[in-house]
């Protein structure tokens, strides 16, 4: 093997999480940053999102994918970010001591360059997502061809040009599956239907408007494909009721003929390199456990984007892959300084998921949270003891909300105190 | 597909190539004789090869006097140095046969009877206890266990493969997609002379019949209706590797009147594998999974190790058993028509079984077809034969070499199961021609995405190697395209959708 190569901040993926760490850690000084990504070109998945919608927080206009992750890039460019493409981060091992501080070590391999084991002051993970597969449902019948995941037919489609079908069923209102619902009607096919197991749509309602109801494409809630049919390719769907209790209801069945699945039941943060380093993963984000500074359970490793929680725009990973790109940065150059509290955010009743978990009131900090079920009406998130409050015209599963914390209510908090509760009152 | 059609004439021609075929042409090609083998579907293993346990059994379950009971044992002692000659994934783990209370402590005293009268070496009955002591994840409520430490675990695929790929080596001819659908006889049906399908007809001094689920069809072929297949199919979970190692060994429940016992594994390949339901069906096709079907796996599965979880699923599937109503072995040499010879009703332990059925199917045919096939030994057998190697197995270094050497061995395809673009090559060019069929040579798609990132690349690969549109691939033969044509292609006008 050809030695241990050495950087400061390394950053695994090059999507707009590690895109956006790699340009701030730069702009904190670090002097060699290295995005690591497994693909020819960066962009990660926006490579693929083609629609627009993307960027109204962060420019204040309505980009595609593509060029919302051009801007990154050129920043990137300008911030002197170095891209290390087609190259995947295979292994990562535990961190080891070096120079009296944690530092991280994994193995890269590259087609024309062979493998390398590099260490890295810092590491950010940015390695994004994926989705869920439908064996993992447990759906009935037969094993056809055409039954795919949203996105893997968004790359047939966008990417290479080819349709996945036909006549399509889509399971699940995810937000790729709405968006790919339009894509497929776009491209000559027919979407039969939309499917969601729950009494509520699981992605944005702009896109339920945009992308469902401007091309007449019916969805249907509490609805679930239970059994698929065909030997060869995808002849149909079984597509059944779900009662108040939460299960099938017998006698409801009905067969809708479609020579296409696709699923958007649900985003899988992807952490086996994050398991392989040891990493503390929360159960209900299925990420790392981190704290406002995007620091994991090992010192040396920070995470940002959807491996850490899967966000609803990419506005918001790109902001916290800046946070976690600077805070890299700083402790790389050993001046990370974080606060001298520790602690944890108890999430209230409907409260789902909640990044960041830990709190060290080193500075002011935006959590961000999902709710279990939607709360159609006034309501307000608070974080206690008296840290802050946000009203709220409806709060709903498929659309973040954020509550803002400032470090120094923290810091003044009495020192017995090692818990912030976020709850979300109905008004 | 890129077969080429040659129709050709043969000593012997073996039906279906599953463990069965698979092991009976590797056993032929250890002679100078002409040989081919002939299987209908597009990939190796296909039928109940592909969709079981992957379970060697000790060879302690079956009634003394049973051809099962003298094949498995002895098929379970080949395989302890198959693995190494043939490469394919072994894992001797040992088995238990969990009792809960004392009826089911009665069956394993029975099993145990029958494990010593079958020469099952080293079984015992443990305390619930002891078995806990090796195995936390067992249930608290086992009271006895009989432990069989010969039981192992294979990745059924490669060794399916494993066993054609070197009677091809060794020169055996296989024959894919090519449906049997007649026998040819001499004139007054006293021999049979070969073989029709639908690319043509093969003749033969010699046909076996290795056609699992369809063997007691092509027998009737032969006028020989003495057994029939009672297609049993059994459903099955298979979870994330994270969560394999909730048991070491292979664990059986005890039968009782709620079914046949559902069994629990870590696999061949760190997965843990929970299965099957046993369902008698007419159709000897339908491989579907069914929501009663999997709720009663699941539910069997923690009777016996509780607490899997079941949010770590990755798939399901099922398979259909050959069952003989007889409930053993159906192998037969016919006297006529001469020259037709049954391996039929290979089921559980067929598997296991297999390798000594294929011995014994050639000292047969030595004793009452040696007039028909000469047995010439030949010494240009080859018994060794490599699998595709396996990144995800290899040492660092190994990786370092292959991938320097060649560009391919550096590019993953599969994440889940660190797949390279050099395996998936390699599979195409020793056979596959699907994805399902690139699959079941070096698994991409077998991991927690199941194919979401990595089956756009496999269909590219695919493609390009064999110099077709991606519209051309297919997941598993037949009309399984993975694609219906290219964007922006307009419907004509009437045509369906």
């Amino acid at each position: 093997m050809s030695g241990l190569r050495r950087v400061d901040v390394a950053i695994i993926g090059a999507g707009p999480a590690g895109v956006a760490a790699g340009v701030a850690a730069r702009k904190e000084g670090a002097e060699k940053v290295v995005v690591f990504e497994r693909d020819w070109e960066p962009g990660g998945i926006l490579q693929q999102c083609i629609h627009p919608g993307f960027g109204l927080h962060t420019f204040g206009e309505e980009l595609t994918g593509p060029e919302y992750m051009h801007r990154y890039l050129e920043r990137a460019r300008e911030a002197g970010v170095e891209f290390d493409l087609n190259t995947m981060v295979f292994q990562m091992d535990k961190p080891v001591s070096s120079d009296g501080r944690k530092a991280a070590r994994f193995w890269v391999m590259n087609p024309s360059r062979g493998i390398e084991q590099v260490e890295a002051k810092s590491v950010v993970l940015a390695m994004g997502c994926r989705e869920r597969p439908a064996g993992a449902l447990g759906i009935a019948g037969s094993r056809p061809s055409g039954v795919y995941t949203a996105g893997a037919a968004q790359r047939f489609v966008n990417m290479e040009g080819l349709m996945p079908g036909r006549k399509v069923a889509i399971m699940g209102t995810g937000d790729i599956g709405l968006i790919m619902a339009r894509r497929m009607v776009l491209e000559g096919a027919d979407v039969v239907g939309v499917f969601e197991i729950m009494p509520w749509v699981s992605g944005l309602r702009r896109n339920i408007a945009q992308c469902l109801d401007d091309f007449h494409i019916p969805y249907y809630l509490n609805q679930s494909v239970c059994e698929l049919h065909g030997k060869g390719r995808l002849e149909g769907v079984t597509v059944v009721e779900i009662g108040a209790d939460r299960k099938p209801v017998s006698g409801s069945e009905k067969f809708v003929s479609c020579d296409t699945l696709l699923l958007a039941v649900g985003l899988i943060p992807e952490n086996e390199l994050s398991r392989m380093a040891g990493i503390e993963i929360e159960p209900g984000t299925g990420g790392p456990l981190v704290n406002e500074l995007m620091q994991t359970s090992e010192e040396c490793v920070f995470a940002a984007g959807n491996v850490v929680v899967v966000y609803d725009l990419v506005d918001f990973v790109s902001r916290e892959g800046e946070r976690a790109g600077a805070s890299a940065a700083r402790y790389a150059m050993g001046r990370l300084v974080k606060g001298d509290r520790e602690f944890k955010i108890v999430p209230g009743d409907n409260i789902r998921i909640i990044s960041p978990q830990i709190l060290t009131a080193s500075e002011d900090v935006t959590v961000y949270l999902r709710v279990g079920s939607p709360v159609e009406g006034k309501c307000r998130l608070r974080a206690d003891p008296g840290l802050s409050s946000q009203n709220l015209r409806y709060a709903r599963p498929g659309e973040m909300n954020e509550i803002k914390l400032r470090a120094d209510k923290l810091k003044a908090l009495a020192p017995d105190v090692t818990n912030v509760a976020i709850g979300l009152e109905v008004l | 597909m890129h077969w080429p059609a040659v129709i050709g004439d043969y000593d012997v021609i073996v039906i279906g190539a599953g463990i069965s075929g698979g092991t009976i042409a590797r056993e032929l090609s250890r002679y100078t004789l002409k040989a081919a083998v002939i299987e209908r579907a597009p990939d190796i293993p296909f039928g109940s090869s592909r969709a079981n346990s992957s379970m060697i059994h000790g060879g302690f379950d079956d009634k003394p006097g049973t051809m099962k009971a003298r094949f498995c044992p002895a098929g379970n002692r080949m395989y302890q140095t198959l693995h190494e000659e043939l490469d394919f994934k072994f894992r001797k783990c040992g088995s238990y046969v969990c009792a809960i209370g004392e009826e089911e402590e009665k069956h394993l005293e029975m099993l145990l009877g029958y494990g010593k009268a079958n020469g099952v070496p080293g079984i015992e009955i443990i305390s619930g206890d002891a078995l806990r002591a090796r195995e936390p994840n067992a249930a608290p409520a086992i009271t006895a266990a009989l432990w069989s430490p010969t039981a192992a675990i294979v990745n059924n695929f490669e060794a399916s493969l494993a066993f054609i790929e070197n009677a091809r080596r060794n020169g055996v001819d296989l024959f894919m997609e090519t449906e049997v659908n007649g026998l040819l006889f001499n004139e007054d049906r006293s021999r049979v002379r070969g073989v029709a399908t639908k690319r043509g007809d093969f003749t033969a001094r010699v046909v076996i019949n290795a056609a699992g689920v369809n063997s007691d069809i092509i027998s009737r072929m032969a006028g020989d209706d003495s057994f029939l297949i009672h297609p049993t199919r059994g459903e099955y979970f298979i979870f994330d590797r994270r969560v394999g190692d909730m048991v070491d060994a292979f664990f059986f429940s005890c039968p009782s009147d709620k079914g046949k016992g559902v069994t629990v594994t870590h696999t061949a390949d760190d997965n843990l594998l929970i299965g099957p339901t046993s369902v008698h069906q007419a159709d000897r096709d339908n491989r579907n999974t069914t929501r009663p079907g999997l709720e009663e796996v699941f539910e069997g599965a923690s009777r016996i190790v509780p607490n899997i979880p079941r949010n770590m699923a990755i798939t399901t599937f099922s398979g259909v058993r050959a069952n003989s109503k007889s409930g053993d072995f159906h192998i037969n040499a016919l006297s006529s028509p001469r020259g037709f010879v049954n391996v039929a009703g290979i089921k559980s332990p067929g598997f296991t079984s297999a390798p000594a059925i294929a011995a014994y199917v050639v000292e047969m045919m030595k004793d009452s077809l040696g007039d028909l096939v000469k047995f010439e030994p030949d010494p240009k057998f080859v018994p060794e034969r490599r699998h595709i190697p396996r990144f995800a197995d290899m040492p660092m270094e190994e990786r370092e070499r292959l991938a320097k050497a060649d560009p391919k061995w550096g590019q993953i395809v599969c994440r889940c199961e660190s797949v390279t673009e050099a395996q998936v090559v390699e599979a195409i060019k020793r056979g596959a021609r699907t994805v399902a069929g690139v699959k079941l040579w070096v698994r991409p798609g077998t991991g927690r995405c199941q194919g979401g990132f990595c089956a756009p690349r496999v269909v590219e690969i695919l493609a390009r190697e064999l110099g077709v549109s991606p519209l051309e691939i297919t997941r598993h033969g037949d009309d399984s395209f993975m694609l219906t044509g290219k964007t922006k292609e307009p419907l004509l006008p009437g045509e369906p959708l």
